[in-house]
């Protein structure tokens, strides 16, 4: 697929330019996630390292809260990983649009995030990869210097909750959450009963334990569907 | 050390499963169920994941003052404002609720 294949609001200059808008975004949720990191007893080194090699506010949130809750490493990985299970249908979806091996598809996937891989739809299951790569590359520098920015200035939890930054992780989620409701079937059925399971089971369970229970709610969108499978039009596409 | 190995083999799952699609499948999509299942997960565990923020475990860490911020992120999402401003607004909200409190 040659470059004039692409409209021109498509192509690397374009992705970088909607990576400024996606970084602007992620860029507090990164400090916040330095300054929890630090707050609650990671070393400086990991929790940067953390940002630069897996780049997922969610599965990074995920790691950190249900480790420094006791969790074991096996519930601390499981509940990440169901977070990150996100990126195989992404990754799914994006394989017609990457190019060589299966190498080079491989390496090219690891652009995949959620604002990137929205903006690179193009529509017709089709995928502009280059425009993935841009805002992906501007992404990944916001979220890797937000985070030094919160390990370096780490305020104090009495700073952080007097000016609002303890909404940024729950706001943060819950934007995701409604974002979900424009591109999954059945999400706001789905997110009702997670938050009515998860709510329960926090109460007499560990973090890592309710998390990934509330997974278990992603199974409603079968109910109904019976032995004919899922009809078409619910896998829908994103906008 | 913990956090070293949980870090590294974090990394390792997440470049799997992005892997996973490009390499292995290629074109063929997913059997439609599991695609359908794997899609919904992110709602689930989104809800799942702002309510263990909202409550904490044993439900400790609740504080209401953030429920005005939520609902005000709530309406500019309605709204159609962009993430960035849903989180702003949320805070600034937060912020206020917290001085008036």
């Amino acid at each position: 697929m040659s470059r004039s294949d692409f409209p021109p609001e498509f192509g690397w200059r374009p992705g970088l330019r909607v990576g400024v808008g996606l970084g602007l975004a992620v860029f507090p949720v990164a400090v916040s996630f330095g300054a929890l990191a630090t707050t609650l007893g990671w070393p400086m080194l990991p929790t940067i390292l953390c940002s630069v090699v897996v780049v997922s506010a969610g599965g990074q949130f995920a790691l950190l809260t249900t480790l420094t809750a006791g969790s074991g490493l096996p519930l601390a990985l499981g509940a990440a990983t169901l977070i990150n299970l996100r990126f195989l249908p992404m990754g799914v979806s994006v394989a017609g649009s990457l190019v060589g091996p299966a190498w080079k598809r491989a390496l090219a996937a690891q652009t995949i995030l959620d604002g990137s891989w929205a903006a690179a739809y193009q529509g017709g299951g089709r995928y502009d990869r280059r425009k993935m790569f841009g805002a992906s590359a501007v992404q990944w520098v916001a979220w890797v210097l937000g985070t030094v920015v919160g390990v370096v200035a780490a305020p104090q939890p009495e700073l952080v909750e007097s000016l609002g930054l303890d909404l940024v992780f729950p706001g943060f989620f819950l934007v995701l959450l409604l974002d979900s409701f424009r591109t999954t079937p059945r999400a706001p059925w789905i997110a009702g009963t997670a938050i009515l399971l998860t709510g329960g089971l926090v109460f007499v369970a560990p973090i890592g334990v309710a998390v990934l229970l509330s997974s278990l709610a992603a199974f409603l969108v079968l109910i109904g569907r019976g032995r004919r499978g899922p009809d078409p039009s619910d896998l829908v596409e994103p906008a | 050390m913990t956090v070293w190995v949980a870090i590294g083999a974090l990394a390792i799952i997440n470049f799997v499963i992005k892997a996973a699609g490009p390499a292995l499948l290629g074109d063929r999509p997913l059997p439609p169920r599991v695609s359908l299942v794997v899609h919904s997960l992110a709602p689930a565990l989104l809800a799942g994941l702002l309510i263990v923020q909202l409550l904490g475990e044993g439900w400790r860490a609740f504080d209401w003052k953030l429920l005005p911020g939520l609902a005000a992120i709530g309406v500019l999402w309605m709204l159609g404002r962009s993430q960035i401003v849903c989180l702003i607004g949320g805070v600034l909200v937060t912020v206020a609720i917290r001085a008036l409190a």
